[in-house]
């Protein structure tokens, strides 16, 4: 008995001893090398963006918010704004909607449902170039499947260079984006499906609540957390995008595609100018940053309402 | 009356059940179909019109072309070397996968222990501000992130990929392992604590245990990225693992556009093998852990 106690009082003191640096000790390499890849360059890049770098003489001098006015007065950055705010658009409102159903879909008990399953995780597991390859074969002028469909269903009889029109190529790179997209999204959401215990809904057709009331009350009540995770995602990924519409566009026709990621490379890595480069990617970062905070406000909100 | 509707209405279910799979089948497979065949079919047949829905001669010849590189005998690509490099970019990709995934899991997985078990001082900032390097556009930290990876000497070396793609699947591993670890029950760890297990010890036969679903969920989703993160790779390494590669391959001057799909499909065999083998794991691991919200 004496023992026991005093085993137990040894424990608490080895916890609290614990306590005191463990969790330093673990956190060590991640926070180091968070710090070097990430944050150092970060610091660097903020740093850049007040400067003009010449590479060729290999000199750097501050100029202070140049950078910025330039790139705020400069037409090609409100083009790409709006490009991209229409491209984010699509890659958001697609692969929540048809996520959501896919998800819905599959915990549906049906024959081929776990075919469904398998065939969801697909796209989620092509690299971002090769979906953009995918695609691009999808939309080809001269043997797409896009037009090789129409064709065979007699919708047409020219095959439509899809990625010569502006329109097209912007719709198109948003889709395949989506595309690989709405697998994650139904990934997440059909995870957050199976977690709803069955007796909520018996509960509430006792209660004599309609198929719409359950859905409403309970199932989109349950999904909501993960509903917020899967916007944010996408959100982020409406503007990080850059892999599959730099395989299948480049930013054209013309500035058709230009998602101010493209921006940045054009500037970093085809006028060599970091500064502007670097301004633009601040920009970019703010836009994303703002983006997760207001989701992670909501997380944490939701957090503390349901647990 | 009621039983006639309710019948009436699972036939309507039934109908729309498989019209939503029939939705489902074509979305994920008329790309990914379309692009199968094309690797098993010979350039002239690929223009016909209408199209060719299933190869009329299949044909391995190109996964032959592109694994094996007979670089002589196809003319146009005489000068090239990307089909001699295709198996080595692939082993390339392996490794550096593999090395990501243990080197995430075993620095995120401490990671999210202690944020998890620990309170401490600044715990909420730092995971706040952990998770938020996830926002943050990876293609504008490239320059001064060159210049540091130059002063390691790791330019151009696998390295660099490793080490790079670790931390920047980091954030997302720590908040699905740490919500993770939250939902399992703190007292069966307490009380093998109280019983004398030291911390690790406890971690390893009481936590680790409980936690593989989470694990191995961020295990496939740590390699994925791995594999499939292009940018990085086109910049820091002179194309030595897969996605940059396939890229040069589209850009030769004149693309095969049957051997390029063979390249295409060789290279995604390995992530949907591992994405299949623990979809179970994947969608169970997440639904304890993350989504939970």
């Amino acid at each position: 008995m004496a023992s026991a106690e005093l085993g137990k009082a040894k424990a608490q003191q080895r916890k609290h001893w614990d306590r005191k640096w463990i969790p330093y000790v673990l956190l060590a390499p991640a926070l180091i090398t968070i710090f070097v890849i990430i944050l150092s360059p970060l610091a660097t890049t903020i740093f850049y963006s007040f400067s003009n770098i010449d590479l060729i003489r290999d000199r750097t001098t501050f100029v202070g918010i140049d950078n910025y006015i330039e790139l705020f007065s400069s037409r090609l950055f409100w083009k790409a704004v709006e490009v991209n705010l229409k491209f984010a658009a699509i890659v958001v409102t697609v692969p929540t909607l048809i996520g959501l159903f896919f998800a819905l879909l599959l915990v549906e008990n049906f024959m081929g449902r776990s075919i469904g399953r398998t065939l969801l995780i697909l796209p989620w597991a092509l690299p971002w170039i090769v979906v953009g390859l995918l695609w691009n074969w999808v939309v080809n002028a001269q043997f797409g499947a896009l037009n090789g469909l129409l064709y065979t269903l007699g919708l047409i009889d020219k095959y439509i260079p899809f990625m010569a029109n502006e329109d097209w190529a912007l719709v198109f790179t948003a889709l395949a984006s989506a595309w690989r997209q709405t697998s994650f999204s139904a990934i997440l959401l059909l995870a957050a499906l199976q977690t709803i215990p069955e007796d909520l809904y018996d509960a509430a057709k006792v209660d004599g609540a309609g198929v719409r009331a359950r859905f409403r009350f309970i199932t989109f009540a349950w999904l909501r957390p993960t509903l917020t995770i899967v916007l944010l995602y996408n959100v982020v990924l409406g503007f990080l995008q850059f892999d599959a519409v730099w395989i299948m566009t480049q930013g054209g026709p013309g500035d058709a595609t230009m998602l101010i990621s493209v921006l940045l490379y054009r500037y970093t890595f085809i006028n060599f100018d970091l500064g502007m480069g670097a301004a633009v990617s601040n920009v970019l970062g703010l836009i994303t940053m703002g983006v997760g905070l207001i989701f992670v406000r909501l997380i944490y909100r939701s957090h503390t309402t349901y647990a | 009356m009621v039983r006639v509707g309710a019948r009436k209405l699972g036939v309507i279910r039934k109908i729309a059940t498989y019209f939503a799979f029939f939705c489902l089948l074509f979305w994920v497979g008329f790309p990914v179909y379309f692009m199968l065949i094309t690797s098993f079919m010979r350039a002239p047949e690929l223009g016909a019109k209408p199209p060719h829905w299933i190869p009329p001669e299949p044909t391995v010849e190109n996964y032959r072309e592109v694994l094996i590189g007979k670089a002589g005998e196809v003319g146009g690509y005489g000068s090239t070397t990307e089909f001699t490099r295709m198996m080595p970019a692939l082993l390339n990709s392996t490794f550096v996968s593999v090395a990501v995934v243990l080197s995430n899991l075993f620095i995120g997985g401490m990671a999210a222990y202690a944020f998890s078990r620990f309170r401490f001082r600044l715990s909420r900032a730092a995971y706040f501000a952990i998770l938020m390097t996830r926002v943050l556009p990876a293609l504008s930290l490239i320059v001064p992130l060159f210049v540091i990876l130059r002063k390691l000497k790791l330019v151009n070396t696998l390295w660099a990929l490793i080490l790079t793609y670790t931390i920047f699947i980091l954030p997302l591993t720590i908040w699905i392992l740490r919500e993770y670890f939250d939902t399992l029950a703190r007292d069966i760890e307490e009380m093998a604590l109280i019983d004398g297990a030291t911390r690790w010890q406890a971690f390893r036969m009481v936590v680790a245990p409980l936690a593989v679903p989470g694990i191995i969920a961020v295990g496939v989703m740590s390699f994925m990225e791995a594999w499939s993160e292009f940018f990085f790779a086109l910049t820091l390494t002179n194309s030595l693992t897969y996605p940059p590669l396939l890229m040069s391959f589209r850009n030769l001057h004149q693309v095969n556009w049957n051997a390029l799909s063979a390249a295409t499909v060789i290279g995604v065999i390995p992530p949907v093998i591992i994405a299949f083998v623990f979809q179970r794991y994947l969608v169970r691991g997440l639904s304890e852990g993350a989504v939970k919200g």
